[in-house]
């Protein structure tokens, strides 16, 4: 397992457009890929689930991948939440 | 990609789900059709056979409907198209904008018809609150 903690930095947190591209990001993957906020787990390859995890800017998240491309998956998505998601 | 159909029995309502799902996926092609004919509260099967024509292409539409007569509107509407076009379109069961969020979602993703249908059905069962 591949494991994070990562600060969300773009104002206005995992909303539907960043959680949108998180998503599809995740997707590129084969690791089963999951985001933890304060003890609740969801699949990170579900929009659904993603966005509901309500996070907003400040916040922290775990961000966990278990399979062969793990690393990579971690990586990518880490490089994206850091760079805010193209946003401010 | 797949498209997405949103058949609302009002036209605003509709227009206001897709401004929201294209958020997730610009290149998606999705279309939006409510309201009558003459422009009231209701649907109209051949602005709806109109609007799956305007977003088909070879990975199929999956359409999303309100309520009511709606569905059967749809229904209806699909029974008009192209015979060979009735293959590659679907009615799904999806919550309309919960599932509209999802199926952009999915078809920017590249994933086909039946799974764009089952991640927007999987909407019905979506926690609000965690």
């Amino acid at each position: 397992m591949v494991e994070t903690t990562l600060k969300i930095k773009n104002k206005s947190g995992l909303h539907l457009r960043p959680a949108a591209e998180f998503v599809k990001k995740a997707n590129e993957f084969q690791a089963n890929i999951t985001l933890e906020r304060g003890g609740k787990v969801v699949n990170g390859k579900s929009i659904i689930h993603v966005q509901a995890l309500g996070v907003r800017q400040g916040m922290t998240i775990n961000l966990r991948a278990v399979g062969v491309d793990a690393e990579d998956a971690v990586a990518a998505l880490s490089e994206l939440v850091n760079n805010k998601f193209g946003e401010e | 990609m797949v498209g997405v159909v949103i058949v609302s029995h009002s036209l605003k309502a509709a227009e206001g789900i897709k401004e929201i799902a294209q958020q997730m996926g610009r290149d998606v092609p999705v279309a939006a059709v409510g309201g009558t004919a003459d422009g009231q509260i209701g649907t109209d099967p051949l602005a709806i056979k109109e609007a799956i024509e305007g977003v088909m292409g070879s990975d199929g539409v999956l359409l999303l409907v309100d309520l009511g007569s709606a569905v059967l509107n749809t229904q209806l509407a699909v029974e008009m198209l192209e015979d060979e076009g009735q293959d590659q379109v679907v009615l799904s069961n999806a919550p309309i904008l919960e599932g509209a969020v999802v199926a952009v979602v999915e078809s920017a993703m590249g994933h086909n018809l039946e799974q764009v249908k089952k991640a927007a059905e999987e909407a019905i069962h979506m926690e609000k609150l965690l």
